[in-house]
């Protein structure tokens, strides 16, 4: 039994989930302001990762960070290659995870009482500070509900991971590829040791982060 | 002291005000979605203008010719929401604290215990706002606002998130805070009463526009219009026929009676012949003619009239009567021509449950006439 894709896996949801938050943090933010037209467009843009068929998303990516282009080149000549490492799978990962932390986390922006943030500013507070000290705290529960989301669907991508990053044994075979390969090739014991494990480890991470915070999704 | 003008457009809105005031404490007045609120949040620095200019003190918060706008952390004022919006995520002395920024921490610990102790708020420090009650919170609403020592505090129906009885003792107590500030105030309220308790001077809204600022007295006595007396809810706003008017006197026709009332010379209205004219006689100033002392005087009755009590209501201490005259005709209010005010003893004396047909005189002092 090999376990060495159950660890990538772990590893490149981290590091996905870590890259979701960074991007997603400010993106939910921005959404839940009332800017009308950047509001919609960026609205419809942030969600086509959970309609759009993952070997459409998965081609787009692997042009925007093969090595033929611009940003493959420059991470390249940092001795960093993207395209079919674990980093491409990180990147897979977190396309398909932005669109759960954003939608939860803007949902959580957005019932903040308005005045609340309006107070922070009459009281002197600018607005990265109402930010960290009454927007985000406010939010909590859809931050931690959102990371959540996120890691799990990270640690469950496919499709994406599989055109940009490939299955290469031993290298960038993640958990659910790894999975597919053993059902491909009959070992049906294994497939299933790792299929009910995802399950039991993901409900269990629902669960118990939903009981801790008292998160719902 | 302070002095604004703002227009702001709004596709179903827009606000047109222009005020200022030398006294320290002004009430906005006036109907929900008069453009009270957006007032002050414009004061804020919430809500930006689309031309016109704020001032406060000496300084300038906002100047669209001048392409001044001061941001809302820098105006140096204290902003009381209505709800109060405290931080739920922080404790009691933690709102208050919030806007105590770049102050050392026993300066602020300090700062906490005086607005606390001022405020009547010791020993809440540590909970959390939704423990406390209603009062509570409005106290912790206006420490928050006040320990930064604000140029200006703003006050948004601070009183209407409360109960009745509640209502009544932090009425006096916010009274006491503001006095003892002693910086200027601007008050949001729907309540006349309350604008008159806490205020010196009252500027009614409708509709986005002021339709009178003027001192708290000359406001409650003199009301600019027919349409500030009916937003200051003063019953018996009445309508009739001028039959003559002098700078001392009006004389007028209303519902067939013949009646006399002091003008004001400073303010020479002198409406012409037959034109119609709209004054109000407050409910407590109608006077009841007794009728064991035999037939009404004229030199002390004045403005004599005839009418039937039609409905009446128990207000504990008065009772209010609604008087139909015996004119003939549609009553001037529905059912009913006035409304009267008698104390408990009164109707208890004369005996009004039983006997229903009265004679009632108004001092001419006591009919109030409204400018067209």
């Amino acid at each position: 039994m090999d376990w060495f894709p159950v660890w990538l896996s772990v590893r490149v949801s981290l590091a996905a989930t870590a890259l979701t938050l960074l991007g997603g943090v400010p993106l939910a933010w921005l959404l839940a302001r009332k800017v009308p037209r950047l509001k919609d467009l960026l609205g419809a843009v942030v969600v086509t990762p959970l309609v759009l068929p993952p070997t459409v998303l998965g081609y787009y990516l692997l042009v925007l960070i093969g090595a033929g282009s611009p940003i493959g080149r420059f991470f390249e000549s940092l001795g960093l290659e993207l395209a079919f490492t674990w980093r491409a799978a990180v990147l897979a990962a977190a396309v398909g995870s932005m669109p759960l932390l954003v939608k939860a986390l803007q949902a959580g922006f957005e019932g903040i009482d308005p005045r609340l943030e309006q107070a922070a500013r009459t009281l002197g507070h600018a607005e990265w500070s109402v930010f960290w000290r009454v927007t985000l705290p406010l939010a909590w529960r859809a931050l931690v509900a959102g990371t959540v989301l996120a890691f799990c669907r990270a640690l469950g991508d496919f499709g994406i991971t599989l055109m940009v990053a490939g299955s290469i044994p031993g290298r960038t075979q993640t958990l659910p590829l790894a999975i597919y390969d053993l059902v491909q090739a009959n070992r049906m014991h294994e497939a299933n040791l790792l299929a009910a494990m995802t399950i039991v480890a993901v409900l269990v991470l629902l669960l118990g982060v939903g009981r801790i915070a008292r998160v719902r999704y | 002291m302070l002095s604004i003008r703002l227009r702001k457009a709004f596709p179903d809105f827009d606000l047109d005000v222009a005020w200022d005031s030398r006294e320290p404490v002004v009430a906005l007045v006036g109907p929900s979605g008069s453009g009270k609120t957006l007032t002050l949040q414009c004061l804020a620095g919430l809500v930006t203008p689309d031309a016109g200019q704020i001032v406060v003190g000496e300084r300038t918060l906002f100047d669209a010719d001048a392409h001044i706008d001061v941001a809302s952390r820098l105006r140096r004022l204290g902003y009381v929401f209505q709800g109060y919006a405290l931080f739920p995520h922080l404790t009691v002395g933690e709102n208050i604290a919030f806007g105590l920024r770049g102050v050392a921490k026993t300066r602020i610990a300090e700062r906490v215990e005086r607005i606390s102790e001022w405020l009547g708020l010791q020993g809440l420090e540590d909970k959390r706002p939704r423990e406390l009650s209603g009062g509570q919170q409005q106290r912790v609403a206006l420490g928050r606002a006040l320990a930064v020592d604000p140029d200006l505090l703003l006050l948004d129906e601070p009183l209407s998130a409360l109960d009745a009885p509640l209502r009544r003792q932090l009425r006096d107590d916010l009274t006491r805070i503001v006095r003892e500030w002693a910086k200027p105030v601007v008050l949001v309220t729907h309540d006349v009463s309350e604008a008159y308790q806490l205020c010196d001077r009252i500027v009614v809204y409708e509709h986005g526009r002021v339709v009178q600022a003027a001192p708290r007295s000359e406001l409650l006595w003199q009301p600019a219009s027919e349409t500030v007396a009916r937003i200051m809810s003063i019953p018996n706003v009445l309508r009739g026929t001028v039959v003559k008017a002098t700078p001392e006197r009006i004389q007028l026709i209303w519902r067939g009676q013949a009646l006399e009332a002091v003008n004001s010379p400073a303010r020479a209205y002198l409406p012409p012949p037959d034109s119609p004219i709209a004054f109000f006689v407050r409910p407590e100033y109608v006077r009841l003619i007794r009728k064991d002392r035999g037939r009404a005087d004229p030199a002390h009755h004045m403005n004599v009239m005839h009418g039937t009590v039609v409905e009446e209501a128990d207000l504990g201490t008065t009772w209010t009567l609604r008087i139909r005259l015996d004119e003939p005709g549609p009553p001037a209010q529905g059912a009913f021509d006035l409304e009267v005010e008698v104390p408990h003893l009164v109707y208890e004396i004369l005996g009004i449950d039983r006997d229903r047909h009265w004679e009632f005189s108004i001092h001419r002092g006591s009919i109030h006439v409204l400018p067209g």
